[in-house]
């Protein structure tokens, strides 16, 4: 009964901690590192980063096509070419830098506000856009492992996204 | 030249029968492979790539593991050339053990992963590498600073690696990103 009772005060300190949920525990990251790990075991998964950042961005740019020209230097018009295919990498091995990060949580602040610096000189990027990435995300991980623990990933990345949007507008 | 060889070779090892022939043509089929090691390693061919990007994956690993490889690679290029520490002053440099230059190892690493998974994309390979060669035009770093990684990596990849590091295929590829960065 004493365990349940510290188990449900945990549970209630981690929730009044909203909106930026901190509790990204030790066993969330290992979660979370470990599925997005068991991603990219092939030789090819370079191919499936870029095809799965495609998605993603072009996701954005059909949400928000206010957004597509923020995407003209690396040729958007051109999605299954060179240039964009090598940005969509870029996006991407942001993103796998960021879970690798995890466990070191002083490097981890230091690379987010460095992405977060990065979006801020481009002119016309708003928070929004990333949240939105951010949603797409959640909803194709779960299509691509297995294991998918849902409540890991969105109690690491809300944070982590909240720090890179933070020197962004609405 | 070893092309004309290997098809040499290959013609008289069909041409012998079963028979009694039997040693010369192993010894032929090994001679044969250790052409083809030789002639395919010293250039970055599409094997050769896709041998560096599968040694590659292994060697860069994940998490904790991850920022150990970067650390003992920035050891191992500062080591050699103390004075290319002053290139990283804005990204604590001085410190390979500051959250803020983890966070940069991280970053550069990330970007030599890019270099290296898009050497079988040629197209999405130029676009990476003038990408990176654009980022580094403007540090005028010295030709010789990249041949401190490359020897750099040449200890630290081996350490991961073990007998399967291929030095020879490393210093073929690795030329064809230096040359695209510093180019």
């Amino acid at each position: 009964m004493f365990r349940l009772a510290v188990l449900l005060g945990l549970v209630a300190f981690c929730v009044a901690k909203t909106p930026v949920d901190h509790c990204c525990s030790a066993d969330d990251r290992h979660k979370v590192m470990k599925q997005w790990e068991g991603l990219w075991h092939d030789t090819e998964s370079s191919k499936v980063k870029i095809a799965f950042g495609r998605r993603l961005l072009l996701k954005v740019v059909a949400d928000h096509p206010e957004a597509k020209a923020l995407f003209n230097a690396v040729d958007v018009e051109h999605p299954e070419g060179g240039k964009f295919s090598a940005h969509c990498m870029r996006v991407m091995n942001a993103f796998d830098m960021i879970v690798n990060l995890l466990d070191d949580p002083d490097a981890l602040d230091s690379a987010l506000d460095h992405l977060a610096r990065q979006h801020e000189v481009r002119e016309g990027v708003k928070k929004a856009y990333i949240l939105d990435l951010f949603r797409t995300l959640r909803v194709a991980l779960p299509k691509m492992i297995d294991d998918y623990d849902g409540i890991s990933w969105k109690s690491c990345f809300s944070g982590v996204f909240a720090k890179m949007t933070s020197r962004l507008h609405e | 030249g070893s092309r004309l060889c290997v098809h040499h070779l290959l013609a008289v090892a069909l041409r012998l029968n079963t028979e009694r022939d039997d040693t010369m043509k192993t010894a032929l089929v090994l001679l044969l492979a250790a052409f083809v090691a030789v002639a395919s390693a010293t250039e970055c061919d599409q094997l050769t790539r896709l041998k560096v990007k599968g040694q590659w994956q292994r060697a860069y690993s994940v998490g904790s593991d991850r920022e150990h490889f970067g650390q003992a690679l920035w050891r191992a290029l500062f080591a050699q050339a103390p004075d290319a520490r002053r290139l990283f002053g804005r990204v604590g440099g001085d410190d390979t053990n500051s959250a803020k230059f983890k966070a940069h190892s991280s970053r550069v690493l990330a970007g030599f992963d890019i270099a290296i998974n898009m050497l079988d994309q040629p197209e999405a390979l130029e676009a990476e590498l003038a990408h990176l060669k654009h980022q580094h035009d403007e540090r005028n770093i010295p030709m010789n600073y990249y041949n401190v990684f490359k020897i750099a990596l040449g200890h630290v990849l081996p350490a991961q690696l073990g007998r399967c590091y291929d030095k020879e295929a490393w210093k073929a590829c690795f030329d064809v990103i230096a040359n695209g960065i510093h180019g």
